[in-house]
């Protein structure tokens, strides 16, 4: 079984919409860009290989929608995600300091096993516009952001101009496998016949 | 209204003329049914009443035969109507016209695309689910941006209409559109964009923006599929040469399948199956696709994920989706979804039970321990303990297809002496010890012998999954093995150990035990048993049963039955000396044109079936019957009017006959030409012999459910 070493990383997209998400995720899977808005509902699925040192991993990549009528999805969007991408614009001071509550509902929803070593990224996205100059967040306020929470990695992306867009997908999936359990050696009970209770129902019921 | 004597229940041909007399009686209600194949138990529970689908029938023009009509009348009738099609086998003409003309009213009027949904409706009340049991639901995601409207509707009316609207088409094409007014409450919840815009949902058709006309349509194609067959040609084509061989499944088959793994759910072939099955994980990761590669439908995993979490988390459940001819189907299992995507007009209960096998499958690989691991970690992947067993789901989707056990729920056995299984018996109670709980000998999925410890027993399903995962796995073949395994019906939690040891190619033991460290002994116990058939040349008769086959319906006795193909004027009772009797050559079925039949014996959860012999030879005369006798056993069971005990029904295929008791369940298949009289009085015969035999058709010794 060739797809055996494989593993799949189940990689949810948080932030504010407009922020430019989707863009990120079609230029990293598609290489590919357009300046036209489109809403994303819900969510939309994408998903990619790649070669992460020596492994092959599929990433399965949740682009969900910003509106804030769509946080009701949350819990069953980000259960058994195995990392968070959290995504603000440089030009809009909003985006940035709404990505506090983006990480709170997550690790609310997805209430992951060990929240404290759960692996996020935090990319500030849009640096193209205007050359820079319109831009609201210093990459020193966000660096300091991302520390006090734990020392997120932190990436300044431009999905128009494809810039570093690869580079912290790579960095995604590395933290994704890294936080990727040990295999444990699967266990499951052991039966005592002596007790007449292991006995489930044996009647038919068709 | 049934008879309470179980030593009365014969069959009684003139039951015709009783229900002249007595025409509320139930149980005895005939009715001729033009359009059987595919579609009328399609809901699973709404095969209509007998007698309803015969008055509908006559509403749409389509000539019946009167339930009280004795046989000469009967006869007269079908020659003055021409509801037999002595044309056998093309297809009427008025329904396929009148299907055309309905889908081209239909696609021309359209603009959209509309999926039916049913949170739970029609289908029978789920145990556990009843918050959700009187809801109905219906969603319509539109194909030009795809998104997925939910929109609550408590109808009851609706419900009702949705039951019958398979055979009643005329009406559903008024009545549904005057009874549904459905206006979106939500909008714009999930995006399905994988699912539609991909083009997973393969069959969606420009339909008309109307409710009604859409599940009309779906029984309009049902309709069309049945009275055409294209529908189950197609798939044929795809998966199913093995059905050359009853039991064995080829390794072709499973090379087949294997093609496909290449595939994901942007390449057209993917879409052109008729019949998917997924196991994702509640984090929406792939555990298995039965075509394409896991990993590359994990953006198809995580929709079907979306999807099921989100109605979940309303409180609800998803139990199927219709779109046009293909039926999604839900189960959720704890962290464990499965879903099912189909064409293929089978009964929703019938899906649902796959469903179940499939999990209960998972289960015998790897217990329920593994729902701990998911407890643990959302995002456990499943895949990597699955290493290799791609064959053994295969395998049992393959059996979905061929093996009455999946249907039935009973196991069956190789029709053996009664001697000759008694000292097989011995052989295996011989060794039975404290360490020993099951001792199975098994040809294939049939049953030789088997023995349980005291209070254990073996539920049917577990006999068949048990025999699947083993007869898949070719390392079991040439080899002594000691393999975990867990029988889901015995205890869902623990692994037990078995000991898999084939005698000869077509003999296979199986040792099950608790201690993982018994393998020894066991290999013990395996030499004695193995020592002790050779001596006793039990080994050898198995082997001579197994070369033999199974029943062939033209060696059943009974041969004094006349069967001719022109209707003939005649009453019961008189089969000897006034008719011609007509002794069938091998080759075309059996006694009065009995093609093949399954009995099954309640309390014993056993049945015997025969071959498919000629004219059944080919994979689709095959499957289409096999299909047939799924509906039928399940509007046996499932319908919510009541179980129709006893049906008959002709199709352009074959005649079928269901007759259910509290002791036992028969169905059989005739040439559409027999006649009713005396496949009536064939199945009586069939029935008894059977009995007759019943030593040597049915373990009978130590029945497991007994101890």
């Amino acid at each position: 079984m060739a797809s055996r070493k494989r593993t799949l990383l189940k990689i949810i997209i948080l932030g504010d919409s407009g922020v430019g998400k989707t863009s990120l995720m079609n230029q990293y899977v598609n290489k590919k860009f357009s300046t036209q808005y489109k809403a994303t509902i819900g969510a939309d699925f994408l998903t990619k290989e790649v070669q992460v040192d020596d492994k092959l991993v599929t990433m399965q990549i949740w682009d969900t929608a910003g509106q804030e009528r769509f946080q009701s999805l949350g819990v069953a969007f980000y259960r058994g995600a195995d990392c968070c991408v959290l995504v603000y614009d440089v030009n809009v001071a909003k985006s940035f300091e709404n990505l506090t509550n983006w990480r709170d509902e997550f690790l609310i929803q997805a209430s992951p096993s060990d929240p404290e070593n759960f692996p996020f990224m935090v990319l500030g996205n849009k640096i193209d516009i205007d050359g820079g100059n319109s831009r609201v967040v210093s990459e020193k306020k966000a660096k300091n952001w991302c520390v006090s929470k734990g020392d997120i990695p932190y990436f300044e992306t431009s999905a128009k101009e494809d810039r570093n867009v690869e580079v912290a997908f790579q960095r995604i999936a590395k933290d994704a496998l890294k936080n990727q359990k040990d295999e444990e050696i699967y266990l499951p009970d052991t039966i005592d016949l002596s007790s007449s209770s292991t006995q489930s129902s044996s009647s038919c019921s068709c | 209204m049934r008879e309470s004597d179980p030593s009365d229940k014969e069959l009684n041909s003139e039951n015709n003329d009783l229900q002249t007399e007595n025409p509320g009686s139930q149980d005895v209600s005939f009715a001729y049914q033009q359009t059987f194949d595919a579609k009328q138990a399609d809901d699973g529970p709404c095969s209509l009443p007998s007698h309803l689908s015969e008055k509908e029938l006559d509403n749409n023009g389509s000539s019946t035969c009167d339930n009280g009509v004795n046989i000469e009348s009967a006869d007269a009738q079908r020659e003055a109507t021409g509801l037999t099609t002595f044309e056998f086998p093309v297809p009427e003409e008025g329904p396929q016209t009148y299907v055309k003309k309905v889908k081209s009213e239909l696609e021309g009027a359209s603009d959209g695309n509309q999926t039916e949904y049913n949170s739970d409706g029609i289908e029978e009340p789920d145990p556990g689910d009843t918050n959700a049991n009187a809801e109905h639901r219906e969603c319509s995601p539109r194909v030009a941006n795809a998104q997925f409207n939910s929109q609550d509707k408590s109808d009851p009316k609706g419900n009702e209409i949705l039951e019958q609207r398979d055979t009643v088409v005329n009406r559903s094409l008024t009545a549904f559109s005057s009874t549904c007014n459905i206006e979106p409450v939500e909008s714009s919840i999930i995006r399905v964009q994988s699912a539609v815009e991909n083009g997973n949902m393969e069959g969606h058709r420009p339909y008309a923006d109307s409710e009604g006309k859409i599940a009309s349509l779906s029984a309009v194609d049902g309709v069309a599929a049945s009275s055409n067959g294209r529908e189950s040609f197609e798939e044929i084509e795809v998966v199913d040469s093995g059905l050359v061989k009853n039991g064995g499944l080829l390794k072709r088959d499973l090379f087949l399948e294997k093609q496909h793994q290449s595939e994901d759910d942007s390449s057209e072939s993917w879409r052109k199956h008729k019949k998917h099955f997924f196991i994702l994980s509640h984090a929406g990761k792939p555990i298995y696709s039965r075509y394409g590669d896991e990993h590359k439908l994990a953006g198809f995993a995580a929709t079907l994920q979306a999807i099921m979490s989100f109605v979940e988390n309303g409180g609800d459940r998803i139990n199927y989706v219709r779109s046009g001819d293909h039926q999604v189907v839900f189960l959720v299992k704890g962290p464990v979804y499965l879903v099912s995507i189909s064409s293929t007009n089978e009964p929703l209960r019938v899906l649902r039970r796959q469903l179940d096998l499939l999990h209960g499958q998972l289960l015998l690989i790897l217990t329920r321990s593994l729902e701990k691991c998911f407890v643990k970690n959302a995002n456990f992947d499943l895949r990597p303990l699955l290493g290799g067993t791609e064959n053994v789901f295969s395998s049992l989707i393959h059996s979905f297809s061929w093996n009455f056990a999946s249907f039935l729920s009973s196991y069956t056995c190789l029709p053996l002496s009664h001697t000759a299984r008694q000292a097989a018996g011995a052989a295996l109670q011989d060794i039975a010890d404290k360490n020993l709980l099951f001792a199975l000998l098994l040809s294939d999925s049939k049953v030789i012998s088997l023995v349980g410890a005291q209070k254990a027993s073996l539920h049917p399903d577990d006999i068949f999954l048990l025999s699947n995962f083993v007869s898949s796995s070719e390392s079991f073949r040439n080899t002594e093995s000691f393999s975990p395994i867990c029988l889901p019906k015995y205890n869902s939690m623990t692994f037990l150990y078995a000991y898999i040891r084939y005698l000869d190619p077509d003999i296979c033991l199986i040792l099950i035990t608790k201690n993982s460290d018994a393998f020894f002994h066991l290999k013990d116990c395996r030499a004695r048993i193995e020592g002790f058939l050779m001596e006793t040349h039990v080994l050898r008769d198995i082997s001579n049963s197994v070369a033999r086959g199974g029943l062939r319906v033209e060696e059943l006795p009974g041969g004094d039955v006349s069967y001719t193909s022109a209707p003939r004027s005649r009453r019961m009772g008189d089969t000897k000396d006034s008719t011609i009797t007509v002794k069938l050559k091998a080759g075309v079925g059996g006694t009065a044109g009995l093609w093949h039949f399954i009995y099954r014996c309640v309390y014993l959860d056993q049945y015997v079936a025969s071959e498919f012999s000629s004219p059944l030879e080919t994979p689709q005369a095959k499957k289409r019957l096999f299909r047939a006798y799924q509906s039928l056993y399940a509007s046996i069971h499932g319908a919510p009017t009541g179980a129709h005990q006893m049906q008959y029904r002709r199709d352009g295929n074959f005649v079928l006959l269901a007759w259910s008791t509290s002791d036992f369940e028969f169905l059989a298949a005739f040439d559409p030409l027999a006649e009713k009289s005396s496949s009536i009085t064939v199945c009586n015969r069939v029935c008894q012999w059977v009995r007759d035999m019943e030593n040597d058709l049915f373990f009978i010794g130590g029945s497991p459910f007994n101890w």
